[in-house]
């Protein structure tokens, strides 16, 4: 009799828990009640295997201000989607090695390319402004390249009455702890993008022709 | 050849349907096939059989290939996942890789630059890498050898050009001069033959056969010159259904394939099920065909099950993966399959 479980959509893998005997880690998505759920899943029966998948879900708990149910499903607070954002915080939770204390990350960082530190304030409704502590059109440039990296990290929205440095969550709720992880990897997105690239090649079997 | 009318046939066991089928026989329902690996990360984990060890351990490789008939459904169950296990046999150098990612040759260290390098040597066939593939067949024919068929897979001479001469030298040996390339085949058809001998020896129901004379840089004429001949005598040597494999497009080579004799031929998404079922005209049976990188890779079973009846409606008496599944796979999307088969049937009795 088939071991696989019936768990909803998996959305995110990681196929190598190097913190944890090489595991393979998953995220799946289901809808339950109008909301959507998420549950980390393996199919590792190692010793230990629980304690760890609690690990991640409590990373993703500090890290993505997510809630986790009494089932060990998580949900956003707003129970909405937000299948992109979660993905990250997944993949970011199963990096921190077991046992390290975490914080949410902070609401601003130092941008490498311009040495400027960017700022995400909430305003509201699920609206975050991006600012700089600089001045001039190379600093608006950057607000406005972070702002859309947060909004490809996180599917999140532009709003209509600002330059190109507000984005908001489409639920209307503020989610300060994701937006804090989103923000250490807007500022370069096409690293993420390349990251995602390779991850997804891996493992797909070429023809002995294509291995030139 | 699926029954028109199913009531008339006997409810069969995979391994029958999958042998019917390869024989062109009526089937009760048209059988999913795995002419290479559905191993997954997810699957690794579950039986506890992780590549690279899989690879290279018999009880681990058995166990992993298992699941495509404990797990998915599926009625075939092939333990030879990688495209290299004789190739180490015969001395090139391996980058084993990890559990997500296959095992490749280094092309880049050739092992044979001439027709006259050509040697296979006298542990070929008690070589770990070939030794493990063959203790596998047995655990798996024992364990599963009246429900399922157990198939294995024997390299072609093409394939074991590119990994021992490396891809470039070899094509160009190709072009510059035929008589020494069909020189190089025919001694390299050893190891083919060897190996595929072997494991029916070991218990295989059938063999896959890929020879790597892909769309993208081998030509139909090429096909013709170098290596349908030499398909037809391995159907004459090895006395199992062989179902043979080659990437890509390959329209312009399937009347050339359906002459060869060869029980099956593992056909890519990059052709048409209509076009490539009027080619062979029920000379050949077909299989696979559901794309990889795009289907069971990154999308839904919805669009897994779109595929599978594009081929069923097409005729096509095997159903399965174009090719060896992205490690990265879906479980739900592998499964998919065989329920979408299943449904198709229902659906039309």
């Amino acid at each position: 009799m088939s071991s696989i479980v019936n768990i909803g959509r998996r959305i995110e893998l990681v196929p190598i828990d190097t913190h944890f005997h090489d595991i393979t880690m998953a995220l799946y998505r289901e809808e339950l009640d109008a909301c959507t759920v998420f549950r980390i899943h393996t199919y590792s029966r190692k010793d230990g295997v629980s304690e760890r998948i609690q690990q991640v879900a409590n990373y993703m708990h500090t890290l993505g201000g997510m809630s986790e149910l009494p089932n060990g499903k998580l949900i956003f607070p707003c129970g909405d989607n937000h299948e992109v954002a979660c993905r990250r915080v997944f993949l970011e939770a199963c990096k921190i090695p077991p046992n390290t204390p975490t914080e949410p990350c902070p609401l601003n960082t130092l941008d490498k390319k311009s040495k400027l530190t960017i700022t995400v304030d909430s305003i509201g409704n699920g609206v975050y402004r991006v600012t700089s502590n600089g001045e001039g059109r190379s600093a608006e440039r950057r607000v406005s390249a972070i702002a859309a990296g947060l909004m490809k990290l996180g599917e999140m929205d532009v709003t209509q009455e600002t330059d190109g440095d507000a984005v908001c969550f489409a639920c209307g709720h503020s989610h300060d702890a994701l937006i804090g992880l989103l923000l250490v990897r807007a500022p370069n997105v096409r690293v993420v993008i390349r990251e995602e690239e390779a991850s997804a090649s891996r493992g797909v079997l070429s023809a002995p022709s294509q291995q030139l | 050849m699926q029954n028109s009318d199913n009531q008339a046939v006997k409810q069969m066991s995979g391994r029958e349907r999958v042998l019917a089928a390869l024989r062109n026989e009526t089937t009760d329902r048209t059988p999913v096939c795995n002419p290479t690996s559905v191993a997954t990360v997810e699957l690794m984990d579950l039986v506890d059989a992780p590549f690279p060890q899989a690879n290279r351990e018999p009880e681990l490789m058995a166990r992993l290939a298992a699941t495509s008939y404990t797990e998915l459904g599926f009625d075939t169950i092939m333990p030879v996942f990688t495209i290299i296990q004789e190739s180490s046999a015969l001395g090139c150098k391996i980058q084993w890789e990890q559990k997500d990612n296959w095992p490749t040759v280094k092309m880049r260290e050739p092992i044979w630059e001439d027709v006259d390098d050509i040697s296979i040597p006298n542990d070929f066939l008690t070589h770990p890498d070939t030794q493990c593939v063959l203790e596998a067949i047995k655990i798996l024919k024992k364990e599963y050898g009246d429900e399922v068929a157990v198939i294995g897979k024997t390299m072609g001479p093409w394939s074991l050009g590119y990994h021992c001469f490396g891809v470039e030298p070899f094509l160009l040996m190709s072009l510059d001069d035929p008589g020494k390339t069909k020189l190089a085949l025919d001694r390299m058809k050893e190891a083919t033959v060897q190996f595929g001998i072997a494991q029916i020896e070991a218990g295989a129901d059938a063999l896959t056969l890929p020879d790597h004379a892909t769309g993208d840089l081998v030509s139909g004429e090429y096909y013709k010159r170098y290596l349908r001949d030499l398909h037809i005598e391995f159907v004459e040597r090895i006395p199992i259904p062989l179902i043979l494999h080659i990437c890509g497009r390959t329209v312009d080579r399937m009347e050339y394939i359906a002459q060869t004799g060869m029980a099956a031929f593992h056909y890519d998404s990059k052709n048409e099920p209509n076009e490539s079922m009027e080619i062979v005209q029920q000379r050949i049976a077909l299989v696979g065909n559901i794309n990889n990188p795009e289907t069971l890779f990154a999308k839904e079973p919805e669009d897994v099950k779109a595929e599978v009846v594009k081929n069923l409606e097409a005729g096509v008496p095997l159903i399965g993966p174009e090719c060896a599944i992205p490690l990265q796979t879906t479980i739900e999307n592998l499964q998919e399959i065989p329920k979408a088969v299943q449904e198709w049937h229902h659906s039309h009795t």
